[in-house]
């Protein structure tokens, strides 16, 4: 068997001359949560649909549980499309047993899973409602509900927490790291990614159609970009500059903001620092997916 | 099987709808009162119609009053006659009159208001002398359009020679009325004429006696008492039911699917099952529906004309008989599914509904040819044109139809015919499939029709 779930290799789209998505290559390792992270336009959703075979790449390849996409793969991935839809009059009951019959489950496992997936949303008192006099919100759970109700291998979520309140995001979150205990792989992208921070075991950034990050949780943070120390101290800071491992240096006087060009040089600068300043507190702070993400793209750009 | 998920959606989507319980209601009634009234109308509603004459020749007006009480008992015709008296100066005229050639068009602006409408006996030089000489018919014209009288018949003085007389009327096409008078006149003349040579009354009644005529259907499973108006009227209404069939239901998948394709289920969809399968569960279920409502209006009338004690029910069970029932099951099954592959390529290329009816346009207009050439097909069900016709393969379904139910063709046309629109449907349904594939997942502009060309080449 393969230890990878899906994996996309080198994939090209173009839109009318305007290049989409531009060799975007990901592995999903199996049982792993894995971020597709990136701005509005970056080319998050047409990668999701060249996985979900709705969109053919121009170049490159999609393989998933070590095949091409093909028929047999739908009765086992779960697909959350970035623009929800659901059959306005369908009662909430009717639109759980068409999708799940059209995952290829049967009726009585509908039955079993159906009820207790509604009342987990808190929507079993929707159950014979039209999905026409659901809210916003209820709807979109109701749309999580049938991506995951069949128990698909392969989760493919496109923007989960859209639309959600933060109860709900919080719910979702739950099943998501649920599902992830259960052996399923996961792939979702979002462009909240204090979202996906706590969640995902590594990260695909994208900008502009490009690939920018790519690793796991930890190596991404420690690779993009120092961790920034904050220190409180009273004395004279100034010899803090000329220290040769020292990449940003910010000073307020009594506070100041430092990045060190490599995590290695921690213990060394905080003996230096104790030797010459009293320091009242001395915090490293992991940099955020935004802000590695930020850096990214300001350097994308500066390199064009 | 994920294509019976598909199918029992678009079925029961479309048979809960309070729409289709009223419309399968509904639409017995107005088609029924579409049949019926006209025909109830003639029987029930023919008021006595008054006609005056005035009589020239002087001999004919008495015996036509006297035919007017004994004879006409037969017909529907309720008819008051009343005489006028003649002035024979106006008989002289009229004679004058008809026998003139019709004015040339260059001379209209001239006659005078009083004189419209009768211009034809105003002759080649009409002023308002001689328009006033024709004081009776310019009188009557008053009259009749003043509702009243409904009619002037003129009995010219020398009928014997010119056998011809002369009826005003605001309608002049009631052909029973017309039909009568001209009966009426020449009997009562054959009669005289037979009579002044010596021969028994008795003898003369016994030769001018009317005869009348019964027209039977030949139909390879028997012979049918039938009228032919009555055919007609009913292979135009049961195609109007399959051209509405196939339109309401084809512009409701083709709404489907814009709807599918706007809030794009159609990704889930994709994602769940092939586009094949649900191109094919949609157009089966959509079916099925209007397959439902047919059959429940058969049901309908079959009862119906099973207990109807009027004339009418008796016609129409002449009409329908289970071979052409059968006949209209299998081709409104083709017509139904030519068509709706027709309406959802269209849904699957386009994004509006505004843009839909742009490319539904040639569709109707390819259902509703059949219904021109359709008289063509009761005049002569069995001429070149309407047998291409019928053989065209998009035109098959109500032509073909239409002709089986005026006058059976060979069987080996109805096969043939039968085939080729089968075969078509197949490869429209193929044709479809493909085109709908990548249709229903491009959102945005409106392809052109080299685009959708360049669907159907991908493999």
């Amino acid at each position: 068997m393969p230890d990878h779930a899906l994996i996309l290799n080198d994939l090209v789209k173009d839109f009318s001359g305007k290049r989409a998505v531009d060799g975007i290559s990901i592995r999903l390792k199996k049982g792993e949560i894995l971020g597709l992270l990136g701005p509005n336009g970056a080319g998050k959703t047409t990668t999701i649909r060249m996985i979900m075979n709705i969109i053919a790449p121009d170049s490159g390849t999609v393989q998933i549980f070590g095949k091409p996409f093909c028929e047999f793969h739908k009765n086992h991935i779960g697909y959350l499309p970035e623009e929800r839809g659901l059959y306005r009059k369908l009662k909430v009951s009717e639109t759980l047993d068409l999708f799940g019959k059209l995952k290829g489950m049967s009726t009585r496992r509908i039955a079993e899973t159906g009820p207790a997936l509604l009342k987990r949303f808190d929507l079993q008192d929707y159950a014979h409602k039209k999905v026409e006099e659901l809210s916003k919100g209820m709807a979109q759970k109701l749309q999580f509900i049938i991506t995951i109700m069949h128990s698909p291998d392969l989760l493919i979520l496109d923007e989960p927490f859209a639309g959600l309140d933060p109860v709900n995001i919080e719910l979702v979150r739950e099943i998501i790291l649920e599902k992830r205990k259960e052996g399923v792989s996961i792939i979702f992208s979002t462009h909240l990614m204090e979202y996906a921070e706590k969640i995902v075991d590594s990260v695909v950034m994208i900008h502009h159609g490009k690939k920018v990050l790519d690793g796991s949780l930890p190596a991404v943070k420690s690779s993009g970009g120092g961790h920034s120390i904050k220190v409180t101290y009273e004395g004279d800071a100034r010899f803090v500059k000329t220290l040769d491992y020292i990449g940003r240096f910010k000073d307020f006087g009594k506070e100041m903001e430092i990045e060190l060009r490599d995590v290695g040089y921690q213990d060394e600068f905080l003996k230096h620092l104790a030797s010459r300043l009293s320091i009242s507190r001395y915090e490293i702070s992991e940099p955020s997916l935004t802000q590695i993400f930020m850096r990214k793209a300001k350097e994308d750009h500066g390199e064009k | 099987m994920k294509i019976i998920a598909i199918i029992k959606k678009e079925y029961t989507q479309i048979v809960k709808k309070k729409s289709f319980l009223i419309s399968t209601i509904l639409t017995p009634v107005l088609m029924g009162a579409m049949l019926f009234v006209p025909v109830l109308l003639t029987k029930v509603g023919r008021e006595a119609k008054i006609i005056q004459i005035a009589d020239y020749s002087g001999s004919v007006a008495e015996e036509l009053l006297g035919d007017q009480r004994s004879q006409r008992a037969g017909t529907d015709l309720k008819l008051e006659f009343t005489l006028i008296r003649p002035d024979p100066e106006q008989g002289r005229l009229l004679l004058e009159f008809d026998s003139q050639r019709p004015p040339s068009k260059d001379q209209g602006p001239r006659f005078s208001s009083r004189l419209q409408g009768i211009d034809d006996f105003t002759g080649s030089q009409p002023d308002e002398k001689e328009g006033t000489k024709l004081k009776l018919i310019s009188e009557y014209r008053r009259k009749i359009i003043g509702k009243q009288a409904d009619g002037l018949l003129l009995i010219p003085e020398n009928l014997k020679n010119s056998r011809r007389v002369y009826f005003f009327a605001l309608n002049v096409s009631d052909f029973a009325l017309n039909d009568y008078l001209t009966s009426a006149v020449q009997k009562i003349l054959s009669r005289q004429i037979l009579t002044a040579r010596g021969y028994d009354i008795q003898v003369v009644e016994e030769a001018i006696r009317d005869i009348s005529m019964a027209t039977f259907k030949v139909k390879k499973e028997g012979i049918t008492k039938s009228t032919s108006g009555m055919d007609y009227m009913m292979s135009i209404f049961m195609l109007t039911i399959l051209f509405m069939v196939i339109m309401l239901y084809g512009q409701l998948i083709m709404r489907g699917i814009i709807e599918e394709k706007n809030n794009r289920i159609v990704e889930v969809l994709i994602s769940s099952t092939n586009s094949r399968t649900l191109f094919y569960g949609k157009i089966i279920g959509v079916g099925l529906a209007g397959f439902t409502q047919i059959s429940i209006w058969v049901i309908l009338a079959a009862l119906a004309f099973s207990q109807s004690s009027l004339k009418i029910g008796e016609v129409m069970s002449g009409f329908f008989t289970v071979e052409l029932g059968i006949y209209f099951v299998i081709f409104f099954l083709i017509g139904y599914y030519m068509y709706s592959i027709f309406f959802s390529i269209v849904g699957a290329a386009v994004n509006t509904d505004q843009e839909a009816q742009q490319y539904a346009g040639p569709i109707f207009t390819l259902l509703f040819i059949p219904f021109l050439i359709g008289i063509m097909v009761t005049q002569n069900p069995n001429s070149t044109v309407v047998l291409i016709a019928s053989m065209f393969p998009l035109f098959t379904p109500t032509l073909m139809f239409m002709r089986i139910s005026v006058a059976v063709p060979p069987l080996s046309q109805i096969l043939i015919s039968m085939g080729l629109s089968i075969l078509t449907t197949l490869f429209l349904a193929w044709l479809g499939a493909k085109i709908f594939r990548t249709g229903i997942l491009l959102y945005g502009k409106k392809p052109s029709i080299k685009e959708i060309a360049r669907w159907i080449r991908y493999p």
